[in-house]
């Protein structure tokens, strides 16, 4: 019983983790039609920054504010620097055919995510380093008995839960999210509706950073920071986004859960050693049995 | 005033449409026949701005089109029903509508809220549906929405790609009369481009006629109407 509950808290915590990472990729995913390898890499980045602020004597909470706002604009700065001139190109003999067109940007994502790493290396050097909690990360205690959960561990989940909260309110209820959403469902339309479709996927980008940016402050007091250190991370979220749904919100949330729980019980009752290839397996079997994902939606053509 | 001059929209090089000129006057029906393939569909996306023409030029009154984004196209007043019952069929019906005038909500919140009202006024099902997410709805049911998204704009001028597409005579008819009692409350403008030439052309008060691009003929609706060899070489009946 103790191993359950051990595993199933480390995977809520964890789950709550990967649904941050797979909700920011689901984001720009439906809003730009890119899987941004660099998310990870603007988290881990402005990771760093919190952590130097932090050094320089700022308080942990305005570090984690910085951090989260430098997320959002490094996530527009990578749309209106890089994407949007790259894809709007008139008169490029390569940008004419439309495998180049998507495949583009996900390349450049990559270059993106070797030059931050690159970037960071220089500016603090490549050795890892601690990322302090605001939260002491000991067992909790009722009475005699110790908890499977720490202090930590429910500060994260509190913290996604009311990010999964704010994100549903703004989707559904707000004119902006409205919008959000029919940019990514059919952008001809919503610019007919004289909604400017490239702003609003500026904002996408920049949700899309902050989440991840989030979700860099919460792993690394677990994981320690290094320019490579998120880089599981993307994997693991890349992993629930499939599993949930590529175009669906709220399937990647959910999937972020599935995976956090499958990668804590093969941790508890198998060995860490194979939780990597627990996650390969579960991808495979669930794009062998459900490949639009758990709550994605069959792309419909039209012939 | 509509006033499109000498205009060529070319795609690769093949001028889809080539040399157009003519006017639509303000609060009428000015309808568009033609054959498939004749440049109807490509008129219109290159007046909201979707295509870009080569050359010529766009006006709405004084206030020049031809270089503007689709955006500000919609929000100077001009707004498109595209082809094939537009609408974002996972979004709710009621949803759809409020993306059609999102944009002035702030500017205009109040009058938003009575043009929505007004929409319910002119298609009852799609309150009662409002609900329920439009591709649950049928042919006439999503026409009648993609109408709305567009009316909710407060548009002075509305473009209508072939509404009657796919939609049975009874329902098109519907559909086409309750845009021209519109025109006739409102002083709307329409351009509505159709290949069912005689529904189309019994409300409007223009009627010209495209074929390969170029304007064939440019005449009141009852002349065209009446014009049996004209439909006879150009639309096959």
């Amino acid at each position: 019983m103790d191993s359950f509950l051990t595993a199933f808290f480390s995977g809520t915590s964890q789950g709550a983790i990967y649904a941050l990472v797979s909700l920011g990729l689901v984001l720009v995913w439906r809003g730009a039609g890119v899987v941004n390898f660099a998310q990870m890499g603007q988290a881990m980045f402005t990771t760093y920054i919190a952590s130097q602020l932090i050094q320089n004597d700022y308080s942990y909470w305005s570090a984690f504010v910085i951090a989260l706002v430098s997320g959002a604009i490094l996530g527009a700065i990578v749309d209106l620097g890089l994407m949007r001139p790259l894809t709007s190109r008139k008169n490029s003999q390569l940008l004419n055919s439309q495998s180049m067109r998507t495949t583009i940007p996900v390349i450049a994502s990559l270059g993106i995510l070797g030059v931050l790493k690159a970037v960071a290396g220089i500016l603090w050097a490549g050795e890892e380093r601690g990322f302090p909690s605001p939260i002491a990360a000991n067992a909790l205690t009722i009475g005699d008995t110790t908890l499977a959960i720490t202090g930590f561990d429910l500060f994260v989940i509190g913290v996604v839960f009311v990010t999964l909260v704010l994100t549903t309110i703004f989707f559904t209820r707000t004119g902006m999210g409205l919008a959000m959403r029919a940019s990514a469902l059919n952008p001809e339309v919503t610019r007919l509706s004289g909604i400017r479709v490239g702003s609003v996927r500026t904002l996408s980008w920049a949700i899309s950073g902050t989440a991840s940016s989030l979700a860099g402050l919460l792993v690394t007091p677990k994981t320690n920071l290094s320019p490579n250190t998120l880089d599981l991370l993307l994997i693991v979220g890349f992993t629930a986004a499939v599993v949930g749904g590529l175009n669906s919100l709220a399937g990647s949330v959910l999937g972020g859960f599935i995976v956090g729980y499958v990668i804590a019980f093969v941790n508890v009752y198998s060995a860490p050693e194979n939780v990597f290839l627990a996650i390969l397996v579960f991808l495979l079997l669930a794009l062998f049995i459900r490949p639009q994902g758990i709550l994605g939606s069959k792309e419909v053509r039209r012939v | 005033m509509l006033i499109i001059s000498n205009l060529v929209t070319e795609f690769a090089s093949i001028k889809a449409l080539n040399d157009i000129s003519f006017q639509a006057k303000p609060g009428c029906i000015t309808t568009v026949i033609g054959a498939n393939g004749a440049g109807k569909s490509t008129l219109l996306r290159t007046i909201s701005g979707l295509e870009r023409p080569t050359s010529g030029s766009i006006k709405w009154f004084d206030e020049e089109l031809t270089h503007k984004s689709v955006e500000s196209i919609v929000r100077s007043g001009i707004a498109q029903v595209p082809e094939g019952h537009a609408v974002i069929s996972q979004l709710s019906v009621a949803e759809n509508i409020e993306l059609g005038g999102l944009f002035r909500k702030r500017i205009a919140r109040g009058d938003l809220a009575i043009a929505t009202k007004e929409v319910y006024e002119l298609f009852p099902i799609l309150f009662e549906r409002r609900r329920e997410p439009a591709g649950s709805l049928s042919g006439g049911e999503r026409q009648m929405l993609a109408i709305s998204r567009a009316l909710v704009s407060r548009p002075k001028l509305l473009l209508l790609d072939e509404p009657s597409l796919g939609l049975a005579p009874l329902i098109s008819a519907q559909i086409i009369s309750t845009v021209n009692e519109l025109c006739k409350s409102t002083g709307l403008t329409v351009l509505l481009v159709e290949q069912n030439a005689n529904t189309a052309l019994a409300v409007a008060d223009h009627g010209i006629l495209l074929a390969l691009g170029k304007v064939i003929a440019n005449l009141p609706a009852k002349e065209l109407i009446a014009d049996s060899s004209l439909r006879a070489a150009y639309l096959g009946y």
